[in-house]
């Protein structure tokens, strides 16, 4: 454990982060990078933008809230240091995307009820169920949940939202870039650390993987919300982006061109891929995917 | 390495009041100041020139400086300070009014 | 007029800046590139007797004590935090904190120690260990004030009068590590007084609460400072003015 643990130093993340990949980026992308002026200019495409960023703010907020409170709870100093780091890169997420929604001309006085009025309820049931654990100090649920399920569907999105966005808005997908590869550390802090915990406990599987089921059925109830019960809107804003000449000719993403899918199309491709990587990762770790009842 | 003590404020800032007093009498602009980098590296690129270490025995602080009160950096303006202004110190994050004492020595007052 | 005035922001603009992830990173930018866990790399072992290794590594351990209560309660406090940039800058105090404890633990490696984790138990002052639960309670707790108080205001003063005391005699190396930790309790014991002020101008009845925090802490505060100067061995003449430093703050928020 001490050994793949101490790659995980604070010095090496000083070197990879804020000294490497982050470096001379404001808030995340290079300085002269901004909003596509269309994006920002056409109510329809603001609103979506909006909407989309707020899911992002409220997914980084629980990881924040999650990473953070799991370090009293991790039972040993290098542990501690890790989620020390990813407490800083969580907050750091949390950051950029609030900054894309002033970007996006949402007030600073109107940001929390901006939150409250866009946050899918489902998502924000996903994060309370996660929460729960994290309050209680169970450092081995905290950790699959936080790293494995969180991280891995944020790490899904986060491509799949890349890939549109990196023709039509590079400043965007450049902040999901840094994103990205922050996430790549914490999905494999999470298999590598709980992968031993789980050998020496046993005992918990059948809870953890309680909790699996349960975050997925939230995370595909997001998921529906997002496209096939918000697919008016997404055509519409499809439509008015056509008209406008934004957005990217195709958008190749796990074999599904994005830029021409149907919302069920994008929510089926992004839905298999999640749950493809869950049920790959649990496995590595000893764990069984659970599949949650189907969201109405 | 440079290390940072509590300076003798007192004398110190009596003389900056003096030099403010006079330059008042005389009617005279308030001064401006182009600062230089004082290799002050806790604060970003941009802001580095508006703080400086205190050196010790032996330093002094010019009309455009102040010492924070919290954290003892030396807080530079591009103007000569005078009572009424606001300065921030980075370094700490405090935010400080610069206020003239009963004996009319400038002092900077954390504003919370 | 420069173009980049700090001076001239408005109010908000300033905390905006300086309670982000960004001005984070490049304020630690400054000082921490050229080293690696904190020290200068090729800057030679001194030499040292056994006693004053000995010594050396009691006061390192006890300031891993004191680094310890710093994280766990600065990463409690991210959850309780009453906006949104008291969180993203309690943020980063936990990975200062968490930096802290990793580079002191190199460097008690770095002086033979095999199991820094087993001898910082062993030294472990027993007052900074009640004090270090104590803070943990008023995190479990859920109070915000106290906590604050007791770890952004009592032990990080503490830990800056000592750090800046010991930096001073210290050898080289540890010098140079003590070094960059003093410049980020500089962000650490300003967001804590900045805050607690903040919150004592508009809700002035807290001060009652926090002066009793004060009185139960004060003496664990006070006798752990007196040792572990001891263990630095400084001389009592020479001794950092603790009490100087650390009276200031409490008057500056009300608290006497
Ligand atoms: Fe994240
Ligand atoms: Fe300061
Ligand atoms: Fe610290
Ligand atoms: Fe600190």
């Amino acid at each position: 454990m001490a050994d793949f643990l101490s790659q995980y130093s604070i010095q090496r993340w000083l070197e990879m982060c804020p000294q490497g990949y982050l470096e001379d980026t404001v808030y995340g992308h290079s300085p002269e990078l901004k909003e596509p002026v269309i994006l920002v200019g056409n109510e329809t495409l603001r609103e979506e933008s909006i909407r989309t960023t707020v899911q992002l703010v409220v997914g980084e907020r629980c990881a924040l809230a999650a990473s953070s409170g799991l370090v009293n709870a991790a039972p040993d100093f290098p542990s501690k240091r890790f989620l020390a780091t990813q407490t800083l890169d969580e907050a750091r997420h949390v950051e950029i995307f609030t900054r894309r929604l002033f970007d996006l001309g949402v007030k600073e006085d109107d940001l929390e009820s901006t939150l409250d009025e866009f946050a899918n309820p489902n998502l924000v049931k996903f994060a309370e169920v996660l929460l729960e654990k994290v309050e209680a100090g169970d450092f081995i649920a905290g950790v699959v949940g936080q790293n494995i399920v969180l991280e891995g569907m944020a790490f899904s999105v986060f491509e799949m939202l890349e890939a549109v966005s990196r023709e039509a808005n590079p400043k965007f997908a450049e902040t999901l870039t840094g994103t990205i590869a922050d996430e790549r550390r914490h999905v494999g802090f999470g298999e590598n650390r709980i992968g031993s915990l789980i050998r020496e406990h046993p005992e918990r599987k059948a809870d953890v993987e309680k909790m699996q089921a349960e975050m997925t059925y939230h995370m595909l109830a997001t998921f529906a919300d997002s496209f096939r019960g918000n697919a008016a809107v997404v055509e519409e804003t499809r439509a008015v982006a056509a008209a406008e000449g934004f957005g990217p000719e195709t958008a190749e993403w796990h074999g599904t061109d994005l830029a021409a899918a149907s919302p069920e199309e994008m929510e089926a491709i992004l839905a298999d891929t999640v749950l493809g990587e869950f049920k790959t990762r649990l496995g590595r770790i000893g764990l069984e995917y659970q599949s949650p009842p189907v969201p109405a | 390495m440079s290390t940072v003590e509590q300076p003798d404020r007192e004398t110190e800032l009596a003389e900056l009041v003096e030099q403010h007093r006079a330059r008042r009498a005389e009617g005279s602009e308030r001064r401006h100041y182009d600062l230089d980098d004082r290799g002050f590296n806790e604060v970003p690129k941009k802001w580095r020139k508006f703080y400086r270490h205190w050196l010790g025995a032996g330093d002094t602080l010019a009309p455009n400086e102040i010492i924070c009160p919290v954290c003892k950096v030396v807080i530079r303006s591009v103007k000569e300070i005078r009572a009424g202004d606001r300065l921030y110190c980075m370094p700490c994050m405090s935010r400080l009014l610069v206020v003239e004492a009963d004996d009319g020595t400038l002092v900077p007052e954390v504003v919370y | 007029m420069s173009e980049f005035d700090p001076h001239a922001l408005a109010e908000e603009d300033f905390l905006e800046e300086v309670r982000s992830v960004d001005f984070w990173f490049q304020a630690v930018d400054g000082y921490l590139r050229d080293r690696s866990y904190g020290r200068v790399d090729g800057t030679p072992e001194p030499v040292m007797e056994a006693g004053e290794r000995d010594n050396l590594i009691t006061t390192l351990c006890n300031y891993c004590v004191g680094e310890t209560a710093a994280l766990e309660a600065s990463s409690g406090l991210v959850v309780i935090a009453p906006n949104r940039h008291a969180k993203i800058f309690l943020a980063t105090q936990v990975l200062d904190e968490a930096r802290h404890l990793e580079v002191f633990i190199r460097r008690l490696s770095d002086l033979g120690v095999e199991d820094p984790e087993h001898e910082i138990e062993l030294r472990a002052n027993p007052n900074l260990v009640r004090f270090k639960d104590r803070l943990l309670e008023f995190v479990a707790d859920r109070d915000w004030d106290a906590a604050v108080f007791a770890q952004n205001v009592i032990l990080e003063t503490m830990e800056y009068t000592v750090f800046r005391a010991h930096l001073q005699d210290a050898d080289p190396v540890t010098a140079q590590v003590l070094d960059g930790v003093v410049k980020d309790e500089r962000r650490h014991l300003g967001f804590g007084e900045n805050d607690l002020g903040r919150r004592l101008v508009a809700m002035p009845e807290k001060r009652e609460r926090l002066a009793e925090v004060r009185a139960e802490l004060d003496e664990l505060v006070l006798v752990t400072f007196e040792e572990v100067q001891d263990s630095v061995g400084v001389e009592r003449s020479a001794r950092a003015d603790l009490g100087g430093e650390y009276l200031a703050a409490v008057e500056r928020l009300g608290l006497t």
